[in-house]
């Protein structure tokens, strides 16, 4: 234990995944514009396809940016390496975990 | 024979010296125990690691007693509550600049008073702990100072809570909000810690390295702002806050002094708690460069002056002498001096309609302000956002985020800070802890995680618990109730509560004045 501490200093996690059901919390960060502040963070379920994220949590957000298209394509990344997803794949099939952080920019 | 009882000739006693009556309360008040150990007596005082061999040594240079401690601060509270009547009865708060000033005063109540307490219930608890009388003195008086600096600020802000938004629930703003769990997450973490690593977080870090950077702009504003009550209480806190920076001061020259081995303890703390500090500070960066209608000084200005001129250049090259050195990360700071109250700013415009505060796009005069001050940085990259916002309000948007930010898992700051030297670019830092992810800001966030990951991974982050369900429902609505939030606390300044009562009582503050000269003219 790293703690300094006068008795047992032992507390669990307050954003468990276990506090979330079979949900998980996830975050889309958007590395081309600046326009959204930071990455948003979602509660999704763990299998939920990647096409139901997508139309259900990513693009409602991303609609908020006048400059979203719709129709551009976008690459993907997971813990900093290019991601594939397809739209039938779940979450969880996709190998996203509890709280990760989904990097996405319009495909140069 | 009658004899005369004998005329006793007794002198007067002779008062005590300022400096004899100080050493008779905090020396000869002190004890040996006789039926329990010392160990007993003060039980926190080992398991940090600190070790003190003198406890006398201490010397509070300011040698208060309690008598004149109480008139100095009665003095000062007549002055303050004589302005605050004034102010009241002469409707003085319509002299202010504009109303949207008030939301940095709402930032202030929200934020900075409940700080206020908790210090208060800290150092109390640091005059118990603590086995020397000197230091103990100077906590309990420290104590005494905060609660007296929380009542005032509260009394203060009152006059305005009759007439304006945002002010009405501040209590349970704090402990629910979730900007406010910036400020409340600092003073967890350092109440939590032991009472020695608490003086270096709080009476060092903060008091002193730090506070100049918050109550000086904080204050300035307001008297630059038309808001004399709160330069005057500015003023009657900021004897105050001297002394808390001389303990500070005091606190770790003491440590440092009484044995070698505490040296590198009190480094490790100064690198934890500049940064947390540092962090919470990003509130005023914004205050300074986006909420006061009349500038005082950019946040670039004000940091160089009181912490790279004065902090850097003058205390950390006394402290050398010690083995000190400046704090770690501290170049991520200076680097960020460029950018802080734009990303801050931008980020509370954005997610506004769950605060307890109003914001609105910086005017064009304000824009070339921030050119000006920010010449390196504004024009590049946070014009385009304000230009492409002005576009977008034209088209009938205004810009909130429509979903919930990821936070950073110590600073609790949402991750808007981007990596040092490369300002497009968010910094994401993961780290995992017994097979969880946890996500840091910055370099320094994520040092102070892996020091000590059992104490970070219990944080309360708003976001998370609000997806959990723990904060008064699922929808946006639902958590605005939870906050206790009213219409017209948040959103859009133009347009709002404040700003429609602004218009409408400047109307009549003009048709007032103009009154008499009109009499005047017409007789």
């Amino acid at each position: 234990m790293t703690i300094k501490s006068i008795g047992e200093y032992d507390f669990p996690s307050r954003s468990a995944q276990e506090n979330y059901g079979d949900d998980q919390l996830v975050s889309v960060w958007f590395q081309n514009t600046m326009w959204f502040a930071s990455p948003a963070m979602f509660r999704a379920p763990r299998e939920m396809t990647w096409g139901d994220f997508k139309a259900q949590m990513f693009v409602p957000f991303a609609q908020e940016d006048p400059d979203y298209d719709p129709d551009a394509p976008r690459t993907w990344t997971l813990h900093g390496s290019p991601f594939e997803p397809e739209d039938g794949q779940t979450l969880s099939e996709l190998g996203v975990r509890h709280k990760d952080v989904i990097g996405t920019r319009v495909a140069a | 024979m009658t004899l005369a009882p004998e005329q006793k000739k007794t002198k007067k006693p002779k008062k005590l010296s300022m400096k004899a009556r100080y050493e008779a309360l905090t020396r000869g008040l002190d004890w040996e125990p006789s039926y329990v150990d010392k160990d007993e007596m003060f039980p926190h005082l080992d398991y940090e690691g600190i070790k003190i061999h003198d406890w006398a040594a201490w010397e509070d240079p300011f040698r208060l007693t309690i008598d004149a401690y109480c008139k100095y601060q009665a003095e000062k509270d007549k002055r303050l509550y004589a302005v605050l009547d004034g102010f009241a009865q002469g409707q003085g708060h319509l002299s202010l600049t504009d109303a949207s000033y008030l939301n940095a005063m709402k930032i202030f109540l929200q934020g900075v008073t409940p700080l206020e307490y908790a210090a208060h219930r800290h150092f109390a608890y640091l005059a118990r702990h603590f086995a020397g009388p000197g230091p103990r003195f100077a906590a309990l008086c420290q104590s005494i100072d905060e609660i007296r600096h929380m009542q005032t600020e509260i009394h203060t802000l009152s006059n305005y809570n009759k007439l304006y938004s945002g002010m009405h629930n501040w209590p349970e703003h704090f402990d629910r909000v979730w900007y406010l769990s910036v400020p409340k997450s600092f003073f967890d973490d350092a109440m939590s810690c032991g009472p020695f690593e608490f003086l270096i977080a709080v009476g060092f870090s903060f008091e002193y390295l730090l506070t100049n950077l918050l109550f000086v702009p904080f204050m300035s504003g307001s008297s630059f702002n038309g808001d004399l009550p709160t330069m005057t209480f500015g003023f009657s806190a900021q004897s105050d806050e001297s002394r808390h920076m001389t303990l500070g001061l005091e606190a770790i020259k003491f440590l440092l002094e009484q044995d070698e081995d505490n040296v590198e303890l009190v480094q490790g703390w100064i690198d934890k708690w500049f940064w947390r500090s540092y962090r919470v500070t990003a509130l005023v960066a914004q205050m300074l460069d986006y909420m006061l209608p009349r500038k005082v000084m950019s946040w670039k200005e004000s940091f160089e002056l009181y912490f790279e001129e004065q902090m850097l250049g003058g205390l950390f090259e006394d402290l050398a002498f010690y083995g000190i050195k400046p704090p770690r990360h501290v170049e991520d700071a200076i680097q960020e001096k460029e950018l802080l109250s734009h990303q801050v700013y931008w980020t509370l415009y954005q997610f506004s309609f769950a605060a307890g505060f109003t914001t609105t796009m910086p005017s064009e005069e304000h824009l070339n302000w921030l050119s000006e001050s920010y010449p390196d940085t504004f024009d590049t990259y946070f014009r385009p956002l304000w230009d492409k916002e002005a576009k977008n309000r034209e088209n009938g948007g205004r810009h909130f985020a429509p979903g919930l930010p990821q936070l950073c898992q110590v600073c609790q700051v949402p991750m808007l800070f981007t990596e040092p030297g490369d300002p497009t670019t968010l910094c994401q830092r993961e780290s995992e802890f017994e097979g969880e992810i946890y996500h840091t800001c910055s370099n320094g966030c994520q040092w102070i995680f892996e020091r000590e990951p059992e104490k970070y991974r219990q944080a309360w982050l708003p976001v998370h618990q609000i997806l959990a369900g723990n904060c008064g429902g699922p929808t946006v609505p639902d958590v605005l109730e939870w906050y206790g939030l009213q219409d017209g606390d948040a959103g859009e300044y133009l347009g709002s509560r404040d700003h429609q009562n602004w218009v409408a009582w400047q109307g009549e503050a003009a048709a007032d004045t103009a009154a008499p000269s009109e009499t005047k003219a017409g007789a």
